[in-house]
């Protein structure tokens, strides 16, 4: 069993390194030739999936015990078929890449500038909207904070106004208490005088009565003596 | 060692003033150095306070000025009684913030008593902050921020009044009272729209009560958005709004997927992000979602 299995094995790498060669051969090829091996590749992926499916029965009918190593070998193969079809498709695509561009005239390297000029764009086009990104979001940010600023302006313009009516009635307060204050002067003036003119008269009520009192005694002592004078 | 100095002629000069409180006391001394006497009590106590807070001293520095001001009111001196609590409540929140609170309060009633409304509504702020951040007593804070902000109505200036009315409106989302949050935001958001240099803030008031709105209901929120939209036509412009009817539409088709979607990656949080009390709300939106979904099944 497992010798048919190794035999099956070798064919399954000499098929896959010829078609691998074809389908490296294809591209720089065009025509009649192309043709051709795209036919011969063809009939050969063919036989390799037929000796894929033998290998496979053969693994199903090993006992359990062996077949886990068979198993991941089948696996890698299957893995490289596919990769082999893979490139062989993309080696039919370019194909037609190749005949367009001798069409065209241009030289084989300018589909790969192409490419790269395409994603230099893409790039381009994502950075910009990046950078929108950002300006808007600074915008947004700066509107918020404008926002504030124009709160705050608010709270402290009624500051401002309140404080310059407190400041009125203050200095309406002021004025009143210093009229006040000139009154109060005033009547202390007042008062000063007239304590000074009560004191005088009082004083000139001393006066007089001590002079009416001299000229009393005078009165009464030349009295006397009249008296004293008749006896 | 300067400072340690300092705190040794502080603690000198409170003994000093004790002294001096209390020989004014007898009946003599009433009469003749009595007045005089108490006063420059009082003045060495706020001296000694002061240079109890150089030396960093914080509760003695405040009782310094508690005593000071207890002194000032058998002068009756009021605005000079007021402005040493006020100090002492200063002193206070660096170290004992419920004795601040205290003495604050205590300076809020003399001003409230003498009729400036204004200051008091200044400190009614600075007791609700120390609730939010030392204490962590939120309904309180709710209720000092609303009496600020009648007394700040009751002087005209509105400008703060609408701002403690905010922080009013945002903690009582918080606390899930929702009809007080969305009436609050509704009549900061019809306020300042009229106004030029607010109009801009406007827009933000109306996604907030929406957003509360939606979580109540979200046929509520529905009318309310047309609501506002009427009332206030560039707020249809703006991203909050887009961002609002994509909300609704994914919460139709009860699809959390779309709703995060709207909010997160591609949409609005990566161009401003959201802050906390949105971030917050939108969870609860998603949640009354999750929870629908949960009902179906």
């Amino acid at each position: 069993m497992s010798s048919d299995f190794e035999a099956y094995e070798q064919d399954f790498g000499t098929l896959t390194a010829e078609i691998t060669n074809k389908i490296g051969r294809i591209p720089k090829l065009g025509g009649e030739e192309k043709t051709q091996l795209v036919l011969n590749v063809d009939k050969q992926l063919e036989e390799v999936r037929e000796l894929m499916e033998q290998m496979d029965l053969e693994v199903r009918e090993l006992p359990i015990q062996s077949r886990g190593m068979y198993q991941s070998r089948l696996k890698s193969y299957k893995g490289e078929m596919d990769k082999l079809e893979k490139d062989f498709k993309r080696s039919r695509i370019a194909y037609s890449d190749e005949v367009r561009n001798e069409l065209l005239g241009e030289d084989a390297g300018s589909s790969e500038s192409q490419r790269a000029h395409l994603l230099d764009n893409t790039e381009k086009l994502e950075r910009s909207s990046r950078r929108l990104d950002a300006g808007y979001q600074i915008a947004v940010e700066t509107e918020q904070v404008g926002q504030e600023i124009l709160a705050n302006l608010h709270t402290d313009r009624e500051k401002i106004q309140r404080s310059r009516d407190r400041l009125r009635e203050t200095d309406a307060n002021l004025g009143k208490s210093s009229r006040i204050l000139t009154g109060m002067l005033r009547r202390i003036i007042q008062n000063r005088v007239l304590v000074f003119v009560l004191g005088a008269i009082i004083l000139i009520t001393i006066i007089l009565a001590i002079y009416f009192n001299r000229q009393k005694a005078f009165f009464w002592s030349t009295l006397r003596q009249c008296n004293e004078e008749l006896d | 060692m300067d400072n340690s100095g300092k705190e040794k002629e502080a603690i000198q000069l409170m003994a000093d003033a004790d002294k001096k409180v209390k020989t004014s006391g007898s009946f003599l001394g009433g009469m003749f150095g009595g007045p005089h006497k108490v006063e420059e009590a009082c003045e060495m106590y706020c001296r000694a306070a002061n240079m109890f807070k150089m030396a960093k001293n914080w509760n003695a520095a405040g009782n310094a000025f508690c005593q000071a001001a207890r002194i000032h009111m058998q002068l009756q001196n009021k605005h000079d009684s007021a402005t040493s609590f006020i100090d002492a409540g200063n002193a206070f929140k660096k170290a004992d913030p419920s004795e601040a609170i205290k003495c604050l309060n205590a300076a809020v009633d003399i001003y409230t008593d003498m009729g400036r409304f204004t200051i008091a509504a200044k400190h009614h702020i600075t007791i609700a902050e120390i609730y939010e951040s030392e204490l962590v007593d939120i309904e309180k804070a709710i209720a000092h921020y609303e009496q600020a902000a009648d007394y700040y109505k009751g002087e005209e200036s509105n400008s703060s009044a609408n701002k403690c009315l905010l922080k009013v409106g945002a903690y009582a989302a918080q606390l899930e009272q929702y009809a007080k949050a969305i009436e609050i935001y509704e009549q900061v958001g019809s306020s300042t729209m009229d106004n030029p240099l607010l109009k801009y803030s406007a827009k933000e008031y109306f996604f907030k009560a929406s957003l509360c709105h939606f979580i109540v209901d979200e046929l509520n929120a529905k009318l309310a958005v047309e609501k506002y939209e009427e009332m206030f036509p560039a707020f249809s412009d703006s991203r909050e709004c887009k961002l609002l009817k994509k909300l609704l539409d994914a919460h139709e088709e009860q699809n959390c997927e779309a709703f995060t979607e709207a909010v997160s990656l591609n949409e609005f949080d990566s161009i401003s992000r959201l802050d906390q009390w949105q971030t917050t709300m939108l969870l609860r939106i998603k949640k009354t979602i999750q929870g629908d979904e949960g009902d179906l099944k």
